[in-house]
Parts: structure tokens; C-alpha cells; sequence
């Protein structure tokens, strides 16, 4: 069974980027532009992971954290924050939600992301 | 004797003729004098009403005696209901709270000396206070208050702040769109690529990075400049930090074939209480500095201590020194040694600042020896909390 990662990433490139590295290694990628269509898709889809950006239209990668940690059905599912916020007020209030890390995408290359799911996913 | 007399009577006469005059010249002058003060009086109110500052005078039982309009702005008040009042009953208003805490001293029922101290009066207004205390001879004089209006600086300050803070990571976008297609590329996980191909793509990739690290600069000035910027206090080991910022700076300093050796302290040091991370970029600003403006071969040393109050850092390098003419702007903003754009032209002219910044909101000093040439020597000192020199 392949493992299952649902991107929510309102950047088009960053999104088609980190599938593509994804899919090449093997990884089954479900994908959301914004927080609303996001959430919905944590529901439906049940991802394995959730790889969240923060500012997004609608509701902000916050709100569908917050959201999603008060649902019981999916409050388990792990949620990595993948976000070019990252001062330190944004990663405590991220990782106070229940984010599992917070990732500042500028710092990490994708081979690095992808590290760090592998280590959540076990 | 009646001649006589008819003498006396005239010089009588005249005598008093001249004391009349005498009077008229005098009242004439007092008239004078009164015009003089009541223009004088004009002219000091006309500056009073004209002024853009708030002022108050109060006599020397701190009762208003004269204001400018601006007051009437701060209390949202009439003229009459201030004038003649203490000053103290004018503080009714919970917005006021923060004014009168810092203009009265409640215990003494004094004011305060206060020299450009900010304050806001409620969300509306920020102002700057100054007390100036008026002596006449050995006595008590009055006391002029003066309140600078900011509002508009502070606005335009926070409008600055937040668009560096915005604009920063809305570039942070592209940059890391760029950083992970030319990752993969390099990488080959599009294909093969040519040796000189990649050679020029992890040349960009350098570049890339740079530009990602001046980013994450210009967001730490913007953070300093909103006065917001340690984030957590708490104790730690400042050897701990200094031991991770060493060892992960092995691979830069083999690149440069520079040796580094670290004297730690001979007994285990007291914690202090410091925002960790912030304290990182702190040593990892002065080690970069050191391994930037070294030249290759050189030697860096660094040192950790307890003086009597303070646990003080020490690095010392065999570089090209900081110029003499130079080592007073060498905390500012933006600024980069003449010597040093010359030899290295990475580097922002922000890391010194930030450093000095953030050992300042540490209540720490940070100086430096250097001789052109010769090395540097940059020292930081951390106060020890009191409660760790009990134990």
C-alpha cells in the first residue's frame, strides 16, 4: 500500500513541484488550492499526511489545522506545516494546534520535506 | 517778610508743578511698562495657541495656568474645565491611565521628571512627554509639561515594518519555487544533465541561497525595528549553544581550511536567561563574520567565561581586521567595512546589527578589538540572573 499525502498549497508550481517529487518516490499525492476545498479534502480523502500551507485563500492553513484537530474522525491524522511564515510566534501557534512540524518552505529542499514525512510516516 | 512769604508760596508752587510732573513721567512709564507686559503676554499666548505640541504650565501648587489647544485634544475636554484644576483631577478617564502613571508620582504628589518617554492614550493618540521644572531663585517655580505628537510617525513606522514583513515572505514564494526546481534538476530527478550544466545550475542554487538568507536578515530588522523581536526567554546553557553552532560549521571552516578551537570553561558556567535561537544567530553571525574575513589557513579561537556578573564570549580571528576610520559605524545598519567589500561580496551589512540588537534585548554589551591586518576580537557579555549566583 502506498502511503497517501494530501498537499494543500495554493502555489500552483510549489504544488505541481512537490507532486511530482512525491509521486516520482513512490507516494499516492491528492492536492487542494485553498483552506476550504483543503479541509473537505482531509475528510474525503483521509491522507496519511497532510502537508499544509498557511496563507491561503478563505480560510487560512490555521483555521483548517484547528478544524481539523477538533474533528474526531481526522484529529489524528498527521498535519506538517510547510509554510514561508515561520517567525517564531507562527511555529509555536502551529505546533500549540497540533501541528506534527513546522517546515519554512524557503529552507528545506524537497528531498528534505519528503525526509521528514518518511520519519512521521514511520 | 510778606516778600518773603510770596517767595515761599512760588516755590511751593513750583515745587509741586515738578512733583506733578514727575508723577505724570512715572505713571506714563508704569502705562508703559503694562502696554510691554500685556504684549509680551500676547506674544507668549499666540505662540502658546500656535503651537503644534501640547503644553501645560502649571504654577507650583500644580494647578493649570496656561495650555495650548492640543491639550484640549488629550482630555477631550473645554478650556475652562482645565484651566485653575490640578492637574492630577484631570486624569478622570480610563484612557488617560498610562499618562498619569508616568507624569505623576501618586505617593510624593509630585511630577515626575520625564525626559521622551512614549506612551499611547488609548488607541487614538501616541505621544511623546517631556517635564521641564521652571526655578524661580531658591524657590519652587512651576512646571511645564510638554506632549510631542508621534501618532503619525508611529503609524508610518508600523506601515514600514509591516511592509518589509510582508514583502519579505511573499518573496520567500518564488525563491523557494526556484530553490527546489533547480534542486531537483541538479539532482538529476528530471534527467540527466551535463557536469557543466550543473555546475552552473549549483552556482545559481548559491545564489539562491543568499538571497533566501537576505530575506531572512531584512525580516529580523523588521522584527527588531517593531521592538517585538526576542521571542522567548528562557535558562539555558550558552556553552550548549556555542557547541551547536561549532559543530555545525565544521564543513564551512574545512572549506576555508581554517582551524577553530573552542576553550570551554574549566567549571560548568551558570544558565542565563536568553530567547535560544536568537542567541544562535548571535554566535553564528560572529563565526561567520570570522570565517568570511579570514583568509584561507587562518585561525579562529573562541572562548567562554564567567566574569563576575556576566558569562562572557570571546572569538578571535586572524582576518583582515575592521578599518580604524570605520569601527564607530560598525554596529549600524547596512553598513560593510571599505576593506571587506573589496575581498567578499556576500553579505548584507545587516548581521552586526541584528547581533548588537539582540544582545541588547538581552541587557548584555558586545564590543570589539580589531587591527587592519592583524584580526578581530569580538566580545559579548550576558548579565547572570541573580537567583543563579545564590545557588
Amino acid at each position: 500500500m502506498f502511503k497517501k499525502i494530501l498537499l494543500i498549497e495554493d502555489d500552483k508550481f510549489l504544488r505541481e513541484l512537490m507532486s511530482k517529487k512525491l509521486i516520482n518516490l513512490g507516494y499516492e499525492v491528492v492536492s487542494a488550492a485553498d483552506g476550504e476545498s483543503g479541509f473537505i479534502m482531509i475528510k474525503e480523502t483521509k491522507p496519511d499526511v497532510v502537508l499544509l500551507d498557511l496563507i491561503l485563500p478563505g480560510i487560512n492553513g490555521f483555521e483548517v489545522l484547528e478544524k481539523a484537530k477538533q474533528d474526531q474522525e481526522i484529529a489524528n491524522i498527521p498535519v506538517v506545516i510547510l509554510s514561508n511564515l515561520g517567525q517564531g510566534e507562527d511555529i509555536e501557534k502551529g505546533l500549540a494546534l497540533g501541528a506534527k512540524d513546522f517546515l519554512v518552505k524557503a529552507h528545506f529542499t524537497p528531498q528534505e520535506i519528503v525526509n521528514k514525512l518518511k520519519s512521521i510516516l514511520g | 517778610m510778606p516778600e518773603k512769604m510770596l517767595n515761599f508760596t512760588e516755590t511751593k508752587e513750583d515745587e509741586l508743578r515738578r512733583v506733578r510732573a514727575a508723577l505724570l513721567n512715572i505713571l506714563e512709564d508704569t502705562e508703559e511698562a503694562r502696554r510691554e507686559a500685556v504684549r509680551e503676554r500676547n506674544k507668549t499666548m499666540a505662540i502658546i495657541e500656535n503651537l503644534t505640541d501640547g503644553i501645560f504650565l502649571l504654577n507650583n501648587k500644580n494647578e493649570v495656568e496656561i495650555i495650548s489647544p492640543l491639550v484640549l485634544d488629550f482630555f477631550k475636554k473645554k478650556k475652562e474645565e482645565i484651566i485653575g484644576k490640578n492637574i492630577v483631577d484631570l486624569f478622570d478617564n480610563e484612557e488617560l491611565k498610562e499618562f498619569k502613571e508616568l507624569l505623576i508620582d501618586s505617593k510624593k504628589g509630585r511630577i515626575n521628571k520625564v525626559t521622551k518617554k512614549e506612551i499611547s492614550i488609548g488607541q487614538r493618540m501616541d505621544i511623546e512627554v517631556y517635564t521641564v521644572f521652571l526655578e524661580e531663585g531658591q524657590e519652587e517655580g512651576g512646571v511645564l509639561i510638554i506632549l510631542h505628537d508621534v501618532t503619525r510617525d508611529k503609524l508610518i513606522e508600523r506601515m514600514k515594518t509591516e511592509f518589509v514583513s510582508i514583502a519579505a515572505h511573499q518573496l520567500r514564494t518564488p525563491l523557494s519555487a526556484i530553490k527546489w526546481t533547480l534542486r531537483m534538476v541538479i539532482d538529476g530527478e528530471t534527467g540527466d544533465i551535463t557536469s557543466e550544466q550543473k555546475e552552473l545550475l549549483e552556482k545559481t542554487y548559491v545564489s539562491n541561497e543568499r538571497m533566501i538568507s537576505l530575506i531572512n536578515d531584512l525580516l529580523n530588522v523588521s522584527k527588531i525595528e517593531e521592538g517585538r523581536f526576542l521571542y522567548k526567554q528562557e535558562m539555558a546553557s550558552l556553552e550548549e549553544i556555542v557547541s551547536i553552532v561549532v559543530d555545525s560549521s565544521q564543513e564551512l571552516l574545512k572549506m576555508k581550511k581554517m582551524k577553530i578551537s573552542f576553550d570551554r570553561p574549566k567549571q560548568i558556567l551558570p544558565q542565563v536567561n536568553i530567547d535560544k535561537e536568537k542567541m544562535e544567530l548571535v554566535v553564528q553571525n560572529l563565526l561567520e563574520n570570522a570565517v568570511k574575513y579570514t583568509p584561507e589557513g587562518g585561525e579562529i579561537n573562541i572562548s567562554l567565561e564567567k566574569d563576575k556578573n556576566d558569562i562572557v564570549f570571546k572569538i578571535k580571528d586572524t582576518g583582515v581586521g575592521i578599518p580604524e576610520v570605520q569601527k564607530e559605524r560598525i554596529f549600524t545598519k547596512f553598513f560593510r567595512g571599505d576593506n571587506v567589500i573589496r575581498m567578499e561580496t556576500e553579505g548584507s551589512g545587516l548581521g552586526l546589527y541584528t547581533t548588537k540588537n539582540i544582545v541588547d534585548a538581552h541587557n548584555g554589551k558586545i564590543w570589539f578589538d580589531s587591527e587592519e591586518g592583524k584580526g578581530t576580537t569580538f566580545v559579548f557579555s550576558i548579565p547572570i540572573p541573580n537567583q543563579s549566583i545564590d545557588q
